[in-house]
């Protein structure tokens, strides 16, 4: 009967609205087909995620294959059906603080002084990223410390709740809100520069 | 940050979180406190960044490395020569029919055995009697002479 049921869930087809939370189940019960969906689905995000955090683009390439293989191997773990996102960048993020620690090319990053003044505000609708502004963002990303960097790119750039940043990270919720404050001024304070002026 | 407190539902409001007449009030909000308004316009320019920069990527040809390492079937490509091989042979089987009786194959006027680099090169030529053994493995299209076990055996 439950093989049955389990080969009636595995026709069913796979389409952009299935959710995650489906798709992990049915992964979990050995569809590949609902892994393949998964990492299709999220390959993207990781990439970015693992580029920001090595600044490299063939460790971070190397780094998605290894965090979407170690998902795939953990993943009859993961309880938490409808958080797979915010898992799997929490292996992620693993997996490049391992690669850096192999490569041992990061020196400990330093508590960096955050700048306290208040700083005038960009136009947002003026904000273009072109390939002038991209390199600086990228360097003002580089300049914060690699966890506080994990942090602000979960929740600005790959949209994790504060809650699930912290049990991705294993933090604690002041912390979380503290490090992306901080690291929110940091960025601030390097791109400022290089935006135009305040929204009238 | 904004010290009415308000970021984390500025934040939502930057990211399209928040519902819409949360938005809209913090949005007037924002009009009349100078604090607020440059939270929201500092969220709203890193969002912005964000998004453009998002998208950007190339990744789809990480899939056979996962698949490899998970032990997942990865999908089945053909080498990007061979392709290139088989459509260049393709459209010369088409030009040939127009200017030429049945073509064989011979790369560019010398009968060696091609190389793998040859299999990029455009000037494939068809003559009437050259085996089809000479094409590499794998390329496909139909040979209409037989291939004598002996060669298959020996691959
Ligand atoms: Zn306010």
């Amino acid at each position: 009967m439950t093989a049955v049921l389990q080969l009636l869930k595995r026709t069913q087809p796979i389409t952009p609205e299935t959710p995650d939370e489906a798709l992990v189940r049915r992964a979990q019960a050995g569809e590949s087909a609902a892994f393949k969906a998964l990492f299709e689905r999220h390959v993207v995000a990781v990439r970015r995620f693992l580029r920001d955090l090595l600044r490299q683009s063939d460790l971070a390439d190397d780094a998605t294959q290894e965090t979407f293989a170690r998902a795939h191997a953990q993943l009859v773990k993961l309880t938490d059906h409808d958080r797979f996102k915010p898992w799997l960048l929490g292996i992620a993020r693993n997996v490049a603080f391992e690669a850096r620690r192999v490569r041992q090319h990061d020196v400990l990053e330093e508590e960096d002084d955050v700048p306290d003044a208040v700083i005038p505000s960009p136009n947002p609708e003026s904000v273009l990223l072109d390939a002038e502004l991209e390199k600086h963002f990228t360097e003002a990303l580089s300049v914060l410390s690699a966890n506080r960097r994990a942090a602000l790119l979960m929740r600005l750039d790959h949209g994790l709740a504060y809650e699930e940043i912290a049990a991705a990270l294993g933090w604690s919720l002041a912390t979380v809100k503290n490090e992306i404050h901080r690291a929110r001024l940091k960025l601030r304070a390097h791109l400022l520069p290089h935006l135009t002026g305040e929204r009238p | 940050m904004s010290r009415c407190g308000r970021t984390q539902q500025l934040e939502a409001v930057a990211t399209g979180e928040a519902p819409v007449a949360l938005a809209t009030e913090l949005r007037a909000h924002a009009q009349h406190c100078a604090l607020c308004r440059h939270e929201l316009n500092w969220l709203e320019s890193e969002t912005a960044m964000f998004r453009q920069r998002a998208g950007r990527d190339e990744v789809a040809h990480l899939w056979a490395g996962v698949a490899s390492r998970s032990g997942l079937e990865a999908p089945r490509r053909w080498p990007r020569a061979l392709v290139a091989m088989a459509a260049a042979a393709a459209l010369l089987v088409l030009v040939g029919r127009v200017e030429s009786p049945v073509p064989s194959l011979a790369v560019a006027g010398t009968s060696e055995a091609m190389e793998s680099d040859a299999l990029m090169s455009p000037t494939l030529f068809f003559e009437a009697g050259a085996p089809c053994s000479k094409l590499p493995l794998g390329v496909g299209f139909q040979c209409s002479q037989p291939v004598p076990a002996s060669f298959l055996a020996s691959r």
